[in-house]
């Protein structure tokens, strides 16, 4: 998306690198060096094996780490207090603040009184079926519920760009499909900001993704970025085309090898994922 | 695209991430040097303060100099003291820590052992400890043994919530996965809930150590016959200074040593579990 359109570019990623650890003989090189644009109001999905480094990239992308080589830039409007908001796979919202508190909490650290913040985040708890349960706990709901807790936080502080790590894969298939439908909806009705979704799922990139970035195995480098040919607004229909398929298959193609990289540097050494979580 | 104004968010590396090993070691310099400093500037406050007699009496309160340099360190009464005082906490320690464990365990597994200790322990829980002394006294005579129960006892209050709280909250699905294999009564204990409490039960474990310290130089205060305790309220009442501070210190000296040696053997005995999560600030 990022050629052939007039879209300035959001997120400017350029020979990022990262390496774990201090010890030259333990360090892990996780990471890079990666380059990525991402233009306003685009949804990239990154896919790579497992331990290719692609949550470390968007934990630098969100700021909660420091990438060890390169940079980021992320351009903003000056006015907007929070640019940037992330979605975590899990253990992310707090058991002791009920649904309508969790959702309310990125403004309340703004500093967004208690009652307006919960009043901005009615809108999106009930775009995504929570109203019910606003005074809820956490722990009284499904994955599922949970996880919609977790967008509505993202989306109450109205961020210019939305990063996601995984956010359904704790989720069961039919939930999880259940969620991307929404997901869409919401992102092609009214939502409709910069995206970096990070995936193991080749349906869920294409569903949602205008590109999809595929990354090599550890450490992650850019293999390829394929611009996703499906004309939006897209429906969930779209899963069960036959051009969907082949697509899919086009895209496991590229990761495969990247996969059976994983798979012997696992059987040589092994280690597993590089533990970003 | 907008015309406001805009900012630039950058991601870059910091001299952390450039050089981690040189980063590493400084970091590691600087927590030593903080942990050297943060005692050596106390007792150099208290050094001046004595020498200046700002605050403080020199004719009543030691300097820590003349604590360190005192004729008294080269006595083996001294030693003597630091061994009896050191017997006597083990021995409390070992017998309220075996105590707790059993009855800890006892209770987080069964709700009927916990319905029936419960509020007594819990009643017992709240008494005064100190007030406890004149009933040991007289179930257990006036030697060795109600000085040690004394310790025993605190200790074990602590071991007892600190083993029965997590065991009770290890998670369902941990349960699960072992039942699921027809795990005996035995072996979901040995596999699956002592592991998961284990690192919690050494957090009660290092404040037992810590208490035990403090119950034993109070008990040797009270019942003044031997140990540091002793020492130090004998320094107090013969009027020597030099006497009672060298106890405190070496109280102190003990406190330090037991807690890290506890939290050592938690590390040992816990290789899974994480002692720090945070990043070093908030």
């Amino acid at each position: 998306m990022v050629e052939g359109t007039s879209a300035p570019i959001k997120i400017a990623a350029r020979g990022v690198e990262r390496h774990f650890g201090a010890d030259p003989g333990t360090a892990v090189h996780a990471l890079g060096p990666f380059d990525l644009d991402v233009a306003e109001g685009e949804f990239v999905c990154v896919v790579g094996p497992s331990g290719c480094g692609k949550s470390t990239f968007l934990r630098i992308v969100a700021g909660l780490l420091r990438p060890s080589k390169g940079d980021i830039e992320l351009y903003a409007e000056a006015s907007s207090e929070t640019p940037v908001a992330m979605v975590f796979q899990d253990y992310s919202i707090y058991p002791w603040k009920t649904v309508e508190r969790n959702v309310s909490f990125g403004l309340e650290l703004r500093g967004v009184s208690k009652k307006e913040a919960v009043e901005r985040g009615r809108h999106w708890l009930e775009r995504l079926g929570l109203a019910d349960f606003a005074k809820a706990y956490p722990d009284t709901l499904s994955g599922g519920m949970r996880q919609r807790v977790s967008i509505a936080r993202a989306l109450t502080v109205e961020p210019e760009i939305l990063l996601m790590d995984e956010p359904f894969a704790a989720l069961d298939a039919q939930l999880r499909q259940v969620l991307q439908d929404e997901l869409l909806d919401i992102w092609q009705s009214e939502a409709r900001r910069t995206v970096v979704f990070i995936t193991h799922s080749l349906e869920e990139a294409i569903v949602l993704g205008d590109r999809v970035v595929v990354m090599s195995a550890r450490p992650g480098t850019l293999v390829q970025s394929v611009d996703v040919p499906f004309a939006r607004p897209r429906t969930p229909e779209l899963r069960a085309r036959a051009e969907f398929n082949d697509f899919k298959n086009e895209l496991w193609q590229l990761l495969k090898g990247e996969v059976e990289h994983y798979m012997e540097a696992v059987r040589a050494t092994g280690a597993t994922d590089g533990g970003a979580r | 695209m907008s015309d406001s104004p805009q900012v630039v968010l950058r991601r870059t590396a910091s001299d952390a991430e450039k050089n981690p090993g040189a980063t590493a070691r400084r970091r590691r310099m600087i927590e030593v040097g903080l942990a050297i400093l943060g005692p050596l500037v106390f007792l150099g406050l208290w050094e001046v303060c004595v020498r200046n007699d700002w605050w403080l009496d020199g004719r009543l309160i030691s300097s820590p100099w003349e604590i360190i340099t005192s004729e008294r360190l080269r006595e083996a009464e001294v030693w003597e003291a630091v061994w009896v005082t050191t017997v006597r906490m083990l021995k409390g320690f070992v017998i309220g820590t075996v105590l707790g464990l059993i009855l800890g365990v006892a209770m987080g597994i069964n709700r009927y052992a916990r319905a029936a200790l419960n509020s007594t322990l819990t009643a017992l829980y709240t008494v005064p400890k100190i007030a406890l002394l004149p009933v040991y006294l007289l179930l257990f005579g006036f030697d060795e043994a109600p000085r040690v129960y004394m310790i025993a006892t605190v200790v074990f209050f602590f071991v007892w919530i600190y083993t029965m709280a997590p065991i009770m909250a290890v998670p369902m699905g941990y349960r699960e996965a072992a039942a699921s294999f027809n795990a005996t009564g035995w072996q979901m204990f040995r596999h699956v809930l002592w592991p998961a409490a284990l690192p919690q039960i050494f957090v009660g474990l290092r404040v037992s150590a810590g208490v035990a310290v403090l119950m034993v130089i109070a008990v040797e205060l009270i019942l003044p016959r031997d140990g540091i305790g002793y020492f130090v309220n004998r320094g107090r009442e013969l009027g020597l200074p030099d006497n009672t501070f060298l106890g405190v210190l070496l109280a102190a000296l003990l406190g330090i040593v037991f807690v890290g040696v506890v939290r050592q053997i938690g590390r040992w005995m816990t290789p899974w579990a994480p002692e720090d999560n945070s990043p070093g600030q908030i």
